[in-house]
């Protein structure tokens, strides 16, 4: 049966019995046969047929090669997977109208068709039906001849894909419009139009025993850290699941550590993106059939840092990235605060604020922290409703909520106006944190600290932030301190922080990133546009 | 021992923080009034003088904390004994800075909350990150060190800018003579916080670069010592020294006396961060050490289990040391100070570094 595809394979190669095998007995379907191909070609395409339980977009052609002396062979491909014409121009066409020299041997034919005949790029023989299933189901056009115990597979990858557009997430006013798409040939293609040095490697191998999905670490050889494209083979490597279906999957069976809300891999949809990554060491981990590269190691600081910030210049971006920080850090306590000041430290807002919250909390049925989690949730419920609803109902969902939470709740008493703001607030602050990655973990500690500000105010919150800290500051990413460069401080890669200093000023590559190699640019990079000027004076007063 | 290391910059930034710990919110040494800096400062020099003995028995065993080498200097049977009490005296002077830190908080913020709810929160956090390793509890401090100076600065700048600070108060200088100073330095300041140094002796061998240490660890005592004659200067400016010296907390009330445009009032959370971050650490560092030794006297390969069993112990401690603040206050300025800061701080390890001295010199006579 199908589960057992990859297994029997692997068994034959290493000859140890896997728990998967005994864990699976459920399927009846039929297996792949173990022995080579058969010389007979009836007999191989009955095989087919058998085994792939005579699916019908299986096309199998049936021809004879060869005028005086011929010989019978079947082209087989999956329709949709292969490319149909250039099946027919490239494969079909010639091997019809070919002739076989008299000279040849039945033995050479097979080689004579390779070599003279099949007018693709890649082709390959194959001899095991493990081999001829795999290249059939990755869309290779397979060539078997009568009398011939063994095949030809021709690279015929084609088929319909998404073209290249621009990315859903992770929008940005300046800087390239294409993003990844789900066919994994075309992301490391757009990797290797922007990186052209071939010490961009690429090692593509094949996870999920029943998927066998290409997954590909891509990696500047020379700048990334050897020891972590080590462990990251070694973890891809380890994996041993059914299937493979999203960079998600993968993601949650090699990162560091499970039971934390942030994030240790970052992944994008933009090629700059992982082509910075790439130049500063980090190693790519492409998945076929997703447009979210996986990047590791990652800092927690990286989730802060927009792609923009690269392309604006270095005032606007470090004035940005501060926002983007403080914006962080009140989608995490702006309930918690509201929370604690109104319960616990009235005396730490100023007066008159204080009476006007008191008076309009004055009909406000619920305690401070009722009122703030109820709406939390009902914001969340909103925001879980527009995600996933029509684009049309959307709207309505939108209407509903501002209508419902904005006025109505306030009106009825449920709620106190101030409650709404702070709620908007934090709401439009989790929006506007550059990574969904880390913004959906803030909104999962929002809770906590809301809950340690209703039993213990502001000394609730700060423990809660110094937890938090402290749990930030033991993750590490494949080996890399989370919290880098910011703790343990490494001064030369401090910025690309909490501010961004100007281009010329980006001496070094991360330090515990990229270990050997850590020069990025020549010295005197700093622009000098006055020398110019002084030289069209000085032509000036020689004329 | 751990199998971890920490940098010269780590070193340092834990030095800082433990060295203001509880010490920046407590009256410190005002018992020498208007001349409170001197005595601090003071305390500071006397401090680093004892931080050479402590440095000269790291350099006698450089792998080794002080748990372990005192077995080797004074034999196994005293050297055990010895070991035993450092451990008690660290899990002792955690509780104490635990107590202290909850008693604070319950006078200034939260009357109604059980002490044992606050410090038990606070021990907590204490235990996670002692479990997590002295490597997670120092980047932990690299970052919060530098949103301490933030803090710092910005609130220095707004007691100056409002006009509060009063350097008549600060005079005269010396008015009832060296005799008052001298005094607070050898009953209180020399000790708290300079002595305390003495945990460190625990630390010292997770540092990746020896060559350094002095450097940063003098830079650190330096650096505190500078800064808590500052901040309490600060305080005697704004306050005047009378008042000052009653208060519970002066730093709190000097923040309180901060007013800008009817905005920028009653900033007591800049306090209260500034109190649970010091707490934090200063606690961490001495239930770290006492964790280790312990560790390291009963042949532990893993920390970790017993952060438990001693968490829990310091918790209860400090509930049970005393009745109520003013005896808790009074135990430290007394019986603490006579009983187990001069015998622990000052004359067992000049008795170890004498007797390593003559130990080594006669083995490389022989």
């Amino acid at each position: 049966m199908l589960f057992q595809w990859g297994l029997q394979k692997k068994q034959k190669e290493k000859k140890e019995p896997t728990i998967q095998q005994e864990r699976d007995q459920s399927g009846q379907a039929q297996d792949v046969p173990r022995e080579p191909i058969h010389s007979l070609l009836d007999v191989n395409l009955d095989i087919i047929r058998h085994t792939t339980g005579n699916s019908s977009d299986i096309v199998i052609r049936r021809f004879t090669i060869g005028q005086e002396r011929s010989i019978r062979a079947a082209l087989i491909f999956i329709d949709g997977l292969a490319d149909e014409k250039n099946v027919y121009q490239f494969l079909l066409e010639p091997l019809m109208a070919a002739t076989f020299p008299i000279s040849l041997s039945s033995k050479d034919t097979l080689s004579f068709v390779e070599k003279k005949l099949a007018a693709v790029g890649g082709i390959k023989r194959i001899s095991h039906w493990f081999d001829l299933f795999l290249a059939l189901t990755s869309g290779e056009t397979i060539i078997l001849l009568d009398g011939m115990p063994s095949a030809l597979s021709a690279s015929t990858k084609g088929g319909e894909t998404r073209a290249i557009q621009e990315p859903q997430t992770q929008l940005a006013i300046r800087g390239p419009r294409d993003g990844f798409t789900e066919s994994l040939r075309m992301n490391t293609a757009l990797i290797r139009r922007r990186i052209k040095n071939p010490n961009l490697w690429l090692e593509t191998l094949k996870i999920g025993e029943v998927t066998q999905t290409d997954v590909a670490i891509m990696y500047v050889k020379g700048i990334a850290n050897d020891d972590i494209v080590e462990e990251v083979k070694k973890r891809l490597r380890s994996i041993r699941i059914d299937s493979v279906l999203e960079s998600g999957d993968i993601e949650q069976l090699i990162e560091d550590q499970t039971f934390t809300t942030f994030p240790t891999m970052y992944h994008t949809e933009r090629p700059d993106v992982v082509a910075a990554n790439l130049l500063e060491g980090r190693v790519a981990i492409f998945v076929e059939g997703t447009p979210f590269v996986l990047v590791a190691p990652a800092l927690f600081i990286q989730f802060f840092q927009a792609v923009e910030d690269y392309y604006a210049r270095f005032d606007i971006a470090t004035a940005l990235r501060f926002l983007r920080v403080l914006i962080f850090f009140l989608s995490l306590v702006a309930p918690a605060i509201y929370i604690a000041a109104t319960t616990f430290h009235q005396e730490m807002i100023p007066t008159q604020l204080v009476i006007a919250i008191a008076a309009q909390r004055e009909a406000v049925p619920f305690p401070a922290f009722v009122e703030a989690l109820v709406m939390e949730v009902v914001f969340e419920i909103l925001r879980e409703a527009g995600v996933r609803l029509p684009r049309a109902v959307g709207q309505a969902v939108s209407i509903v909520g501002a209508l419902v939470i904005g006025q109505a709740a306030v009106e009825a008493g449920f709620v106190s106006s101030a409650m709404v703001i702070v709620v908007s607030i934090t709401a439009i602050a989790s929006f506007a944190t550059p990574s969904f990655a880390i913004a959906i973990s803030a909104r999962l500690i929002r809770f906590a600290l809301m809950f340690l500000a209703a039993m213990f105010g502001f000394y609730g919150i700060i423990m809660g932030i110094l937890v938090m800290t402290i749990h930030l500051c033991s993750l590490r990413s494949f080996g890399v301190p989370y919290m880098s460069p910011l703790a343990p401080f490494i001064p030369s890669n401090v910025g690309d922080t909490l501010f961004r200093v100007p281009t010329w000023a980006f001496k070094e590559r991360p330090r515990l990133i990229s270990q050997k190699n850590i020069v990025r640019q020549g010295e005197h990079q700093r622009p000098q546009p006055s020398s110019i000027n002084r030289q069209e004076e000085n032509e000036g007063e020689q004329s | 021992m751990e199998p971890v290391k920490i940098n010269a910059r780590q070193l340092f930034v834990l030095i800082v923080l433990f060295e203001h710990g509880s010490s920046i919110v407590i009256p410190l040494g005002v018992g020498a009034k208007q001349d409170v800096w001197l005595a601090i400062l003071l305390g500071l020099t006397f401090g680093l003088l004892l931080f050479f003995v402590y440095y000269r028995l790291h350099r006698y065993y450089p792998d080794a904390p002080l748990t372990a080498y005192a077995q080797d200097i004074a034999g196994p049977w005293v050297g055990k004994i010895l070991a035993f009490i450092y451990i008690v005296y660290f899990l002792y002077i955690a509780s104490r800075v635990l107590r202290d830190f909850g008693e604070l908080l319950l006078t200034f913020a939260y009357p109604e909350t059980p002490l044992f709810i606050l410090n038990a929160i606070m021990m907590l956090a204490v235990m996670y990150g002692v479990y997590k390793g002295i490597e997670v509890v120092a980047r932990t401090g690299e970052l919060f060190l530098t949103f301490l100076y933030l803090l710092a600065v910005s609130g220095f700048i707004l007691i100056i800018s409002t006009g509060l600070v009063d350097l008549h108060r600060l005079q005269p200088v010396l008015e009832e003579g060296w005799k008052r100073v001298w005094k607070v330095v050898f009953t209180e300041t020399l000790y708290v916080p300079f002595g305390e140094m003495i945990v460190f002796t625990m630390l010292f061998p997770y540092m990746n670069n020896p060559k350094k240490m002095k450097q940063v660890a003098i830079a650190g005592m330096a650096l505190s010592g500078i800064n808590l004659a500052i901040i309490m200067t600060i305080n005697i400016a704004v306050l005047g020294a009378d008042v000052a010296a009653r208060s519970t907390f002066p730093l709190l009330d000097t923040i309180r006396k901060i007013q800008v445009a009817n905005f920028l009032e009653r900033l007591d959370i800049f306090f209260m961060i500034a109190l649970i971050i010091g707490g934090f650490f200063k606690v961490s560092v001495f239930f770290y050490a006492a964790v280790i030794g312990t560790a390291n006297l009963f042949h532990m390969q893993n920390h970790q289990r017993l952060v438990y069993l001693l968490g829990l112990m310091v918790l209860l401690l400090s509930i049970a040391i005393a009745s109520n603040y003013p005896e808790h206050i009074k135990e430290g300025l007394k019986i603490v100070t006579i009983y187990m800061h001069v015998p622990l701080q000052i004359i067992i390890p000049l008795c170890l570094l004498v007797a390593a001295a003559i130990r080594r010199r006669s083995f490389k006579q022989q």
